[in-house]
């Protein structure tokens, strides 16, 4: 016999309690599922079910029966959920999407470590900036996005806001190169790369603003999409960039006194997030603290301690 | 303006200063080429020429001496100052001579590495106004035989007295171990740089200034948890001396020598020695600073 497929008869009289009630729910004629219960209860020996003329009780074996039918019942569903999947082949894939400007190495810790802990899982990788995202997520393109504050979406679900502080990147011969730091006002008067209005409109208008605040009022502002192209502007001694550390040759990178600029970024997914979309935020989160230097917003800043013997312990 | 000659002459003393952004070369200075008599801070260079022949493997690091009590140099502390046999190896001992300026221990790396070796390194780093002149013991010997005394006992109650003072080579830059401030930053950049030596070496060097535990000069200016302050100081009677490299968490790091004589013959010169610090500190700061310029502050 199919147990499972009895099992099933069974869990579903057992919630009705009426054999014409479940036979309706199950789609078939009431005889028919009598029958498969009597062939249930021959099959493991036990009597299921009190029937008299006015209503259907469960027996003490039918209680234990019922929380174990549920559970086989439920298991069998998933195989045939999974397996069905596989042969359309969207089988537990994850698609991702991060800004372009994330950085090589913080990419690939990420993928490493995703594939690491869930092998069985396809990640799909894109970058894109965040208006992009907001409509991949919306229109069901995008399981997870990595995206800059400020947002506004309606449907849309956010990890914790982490925090980057971005310095400058100089061409090598500009005389605030000699700096080990660099004042935003001092910036004065040179050309802005930032990434488009429309591809970044939060940070596009925060950082300007954080700039004009600070006493740093562009001449110019130049628009790039990509790290080469923001470079190239920046070697060309046109503009300045705003950013994370580069190793770039004929490019130096100097923090701004004070970090008067904040970039925010969280993890995003649209509604309830399903456990492989949970699970990549969480990761994705502790990646970009542990391998960007993100810190949480509102965060004290990590303080550090340059040991000296005359001040150490017992001394 | 003068900020720097300001914070030397309420102090006391005569002041020399040289600063530069190790990774960028803005500098600031103050008498910057003038001779100057190094003191300790010769230790320096015999430390980078102990590591650059341990490099060459004439000098195992780890070989193990004996120290005996016999005809050790003066000073106060590490081994100079105990009263038995010492076994250590070679880089302990170098500890010792850069943590806590044992001349002892020094003495015993000078006499493995050579004055010579010392001065061909030197010549060889492009570092054309260093010249070490002596040991550590040599040196007071001629104190003594310019003071007049009979032993260091005696030696260290004649060095208040300015007429002893006058008399005394090792006062003169001419005639002991000598540099300029310019001179020490340009090494300081190299062993922070890692170009004085390989990289491990270089490292080892930085190490050890790291772990010098005086307080009262450099560091007194840096007074900051996450600011680190390696250095090696040089004292004589009126000479104040430190050099030595300070990094601040955003990667900033800066080489600076101050060389200072005091005016007064007092062996305690706490002003003196805060005024390294205090000027070491202005320098930094106008080096950090957004302003541009270089030359005396």
């Amino acid at each position: 016999m199919d147990l499972v497929r009895h099992l099933r008869y069974f869990v579903v009289i057992a919630e009705e309690l009426h054999f014409g009630n479940a036979a309706a729910r199950l789609g078939m004629a009431q005889p028919p599922l009598s029958q498969r219960v009597k062939r249930l209860e021959d099959e493991l020996g036990v009597r299921l079910f009190d029937r008299t003329s006015r209503q259907v009780r469960l027996t003490g074996a039918g209680r234990l029966l019922l929380p174990e039918a549920r559970e086989l019942v439920a298991r069998a569903e998933r195989i045939r959920e999974l397996m069905a999947r596989t042969v359309r082949g969207d089988t537990a894939s994850l698609r991702a999407a991060v800004p372009p400007d994330l950085g090589a190495s913080v990419l690939a810790a990420l993928i490493a470590r995703f594939r690491t802990g869930n092998p069985d899982v396809r990640l799909i990788p894109t970058e894109m900036g965040t208006s992009d995202q907001v409509d991949a997520l919306l229109g069901g393109e995008l399981d997870l996005g990595v995206l800059r504050h400020p947002v506004a979406a309606s449907g849309l679900g956010f990890g914790p806001v982490l925090v980057q502080h971005p310095g400058v990147l100089l061409r090598e011969e500009d005389e605030l190169a000699t700096l080990a730091t660099v004042h935003l006002a001092d910036l004065a008067g040179r050309e802005l790369v930032l990434p488009p209005r429309a591809l970044e409109p939060g940070l596009h208008d925060e950082t300007l603003a954080g700039c004009r605040r600070h006493g740093f009022v562009p001449a110019e502002v130049r628009h790039a999409v990509h790290g080469q192209f923001t470079i190239g502007l920046v070697l060309a001694g046109t503009a300045v960039a705003l950013g994370q550390r580069a190793d770039v040759p004929g490019v130096v990178w100097r923090p701004l006194v004070g970090s008067p600029l904040a970039w925010r970024i969280s993890t995003a997914w649209r509604g309830e997030p399903s456990e492989h979309v949970a699970g990549f935020a969480d990761l994705t989160t502790r990646v970009l603290r542990d391998d960007a230097g993100m810190s949480d917003e509102g965060a004290p800043p990590r303080t550090w301690v340059a040991p000296r013997p005359a001040t150490g312990f017992l001394s | 303006m003068k900020q720097l000659e300001q914070i030397f002459r309420t102090a006391g003393v005569t002041g020399w200063l040289h600063a530069v952004d190790i990774d960028t070369g803005r500098e600031v200075g103050l008498g910057a080429d003038e001779p100057v008599v190094l003191a300790s801070v010769f230790k320096v260079p015999l430390l980078v020429a102990f590591y650059r022949q341990a490099e060459r493997g004439l000098i195992d690091p780890a070989e193990r001496v004996t120290v005996s009590p016999e005809g050790r140099p003066g000073g106060g502390t590490g081994v100079s100052a105990m009263l038995d046999e010492v076994t250590a190896s070679l880089r302990d001992l170098a500890y010792l001579t850069i943590s806590v300026s044992d001349n002892a221990s020094a003495d015993t790396l000078l006499a493995r590495v050579g004055l010579g070796e010392v001065n061909a390194t030197l010549a060889d780093l492009g570092l054309p106004h260093t010249w070490v002149e002596h040991s550590c013991a040599d040196l007071f010997t001629a104190m003594r035989e310019d003071a007049g005394a009979a032993d260091m006992a005696e030696l260290s109650q004649m060095t208040t007295d300015p007429a002893v003072l006058s008399r005394l080579r090792v006062l003169d830059p001419a005639r002991t171990s000598r540099s300029t401030c310019r001179d020490m930053t340009r090494l300081l950049g190299m062993i922070w740089r890692d170009e004085a030596a390989g990289p491990a070496s270089c490292a080892a060097v930085r190490r050890l200034m790291g772990l010098q535990v005086w307080p009262h000069r450099l560091a007194s200016g840096f007074p900051y948890d996450d600011v680190a302050v390696s250095g090696k100081t040089g004292t004589l009677p009126t000479v104040r001396n430190e050099v030595g490299v300070i990094e601040y968490p955003d990667g900033g790091r800066y080489a600076i020598a101050v060389f200072t004589r005091s005016i007064g013959t007092a062996q305690n010169q706490p002003r003196a020695d805060a005024a390294i610090g205090t000027a070491a500190r202005v320098a930094v700061d106008h080096l950090r600073s957004r302003f541009m310029g270089v030359g005396t502050i």
